[in-house]
């Protein structure tokens, strides 16, 4: 589904190098790292948020071209769930709204899925809330929901479990485990390396930008391949 | 009563009886200050969106420039109209000193940096995830700065308040480029200099009342504004 060849990307000091990774379509991967080992920046570069000053990408067997015009069409079928997720003002249906609205989802279909994805992260009848009366916990959900709506082929989740209680947690991760089912394939940034095992995806291993070389990182590749 | 307490009671019936000199110069202010901040707007929504969103070589010398021309004195806009307004300046040939629409210029010139630094301001103090986050739920380019703008909605609307109440106020450009010409280029600021000096306190003191009035209105929306 994804493949990206011979990447650099520079972020200040920082340089993303990634000389071969496969990603397939309907799988799950848990990306490994510690803080600053460039887990984010390969996400956002997943998200065709940031262009690499060298290297390839490969969406859907098309080789991506950094300019706006053809960028947005394949941004319409990744979402990006960052850690510290923004809501945009208003309530929360607003928020679910605001992706269908830019794919010209007709506006009862806007509500069906509206109302299935706030179902899928359990907040059921939060559609005229006022985000500014969420919790925490509520706004990551509402996130993840604004995601789930646009019914993306491509989720990234940056650090999708940071701050939420055990419950939320094992809620989630069960979610997470039920979406390659229906085709989506999913991404998943975390430095708990014990969340893995319980997700039952395929590990990538980066350390200081690099895919790391030990025997679980290359298996991982090779398994792709 | 005394010639204060006389003057203001005088002010006030002028007030409450419509008087149709008060309430001509009443509708030249707000006439020509609506449409300069309309323009202003136009002009400078957009221009301070895009020196907020954009990074460029020069980018901090255009906002530099933009700070100085906030404290833009109003007589040196007005000169510098006046110049090119005259009959022997390069716009001579249209023949619009001492017209509504010269005001409306120099107002509009007054205003438009006012705006613009203000939306920069609001910009520059929104959360930085706005547009990355809309471009990740599938919003082109466009309709993520249209959401920025959103998000920012009170923020323009306190600047283009500021810029009203700072175009409503000013005496020097419509003095100089209006001339303060009775029934139609005389606004509230200029009469009240003009009949003060001629004697007519009461006159001047009616208006200064209505423009107080104003002042107050455009100060309660800010602070409606600031208060979300």
């Amino acid at each position: 589904m994804v493949e990206l060849k011979n990447i650099d990307l520079k972020r200040g000091d920082f340089t993303l190098s990634i000389e071969r990774l496969l990603l397939q379509s309907g799988e799950l991967y848990v990306l490994h790292g510690a803080n600053g080992a460039g887990k984010s920046t390969l996400l956002q570069l997943l998200a065709l948020l940031l262009p690499p000053e060298r290297g390839e990408l490969i969406y859907a067997g098309r080789l991506v071209h950094w300019s706006e015009r053809r960028l947005r069409p394949l941004r319409q079928e990744i979402t990006l769930l960052e850690q510290s997720p923004l809501l945009f003002s208003g309530t929360v249906e607003q928020n679910l709204a605001f992706g269908l609205k830019v794919r010209n989802i007709p506006s009862d279909k806007q509500q069906q899925r509206i109302e299935r994805a706030l179902e899928t992260v359990d907040l059921q009848g939060f559609s005229r809330r006022s985000v500014k009366q969420l919790s925490g916990g509520e706004v990551r959900r509402v996130a993840l929901a604004r995601a789930l709506v646009l019914e993306p082929k491509l989720l990234l989740l940056d650090e999708p479990t940071a701050n939420l209680d055990a419950g939320q947690v094992t809620a989630l991760e069960r979610l997470l485990v039920s979406l390659p089912h229906r085709g989506m394939s999913i991404v998943i940034a975390s430095h708990d390396t014990q969340q893995s095992p319980w997700l039952g995806g395929k590990i990538i291993r980066l350390q200081k930008g690099c895919l790391d070389k030990d025997e679980s990182g290359l298996k991982a590749v090779a398994d792709q391949q | 009563m005394g010639y204060l307490g006389d003057s203001l009671l005088t002010a006030v019936e002028l007030i409450l009886s419509f008087d149709r000199e008060v309430r001509m110069t009443v509708w030249t202010s707000l006439y020509t200050s609506s449409c300069a901040i309309v323009l202003a707007a136009l002009l400078g929504v957009p221009s301070g969106l895009w020196l907020g969103i954009s990074r460029f070589r020069g980018r901090r010398l255009l906002i530099t420039l933009l700070n100085t021309l906030m404290a833009l004195p109003t007589v040196v806009v007005g000169l510098l109209l006046f110049g090119l307004l005259s009959r022997q300046g390069p716009l001579g040939y249209f023949g619009l000193l001492f017209t509504p629409l010269a005001m409306i210029a120099g107002q509009t010139l007054l205003a438009t940096p006012i705006v613009a630094n203000l939306v920069l301001a609001a910009v520059t103090g929104a959360d930085e995830r706005i547009i990355n986050t809309a471009l990740t739920l599938g919003a082109s380019r466009l309709q993520a700065v249209i959401q920025l703008l959103r998000e920012v909605r009170f923020g323009v609307m306190a600047a283009v308040i500021v810029g009203f109440g700072r175009v409503i106020a000013e005496v020097g450009v419509a003095m100089m480029l209006g001339g303060n010409i009775r029934g139609s280029t005389r606004t509230m600021t200029t009469a009240i200099a003009l009949e003060t000096s001629k004697g007519e306190f009461a006159f001047g003191l009616a208006l200064g009342l209505v423009l107080l009035g104003v002042a107050l209105l455009v100060n309660l929306g800010l602070n409606l504004l600031q208060q979300r």
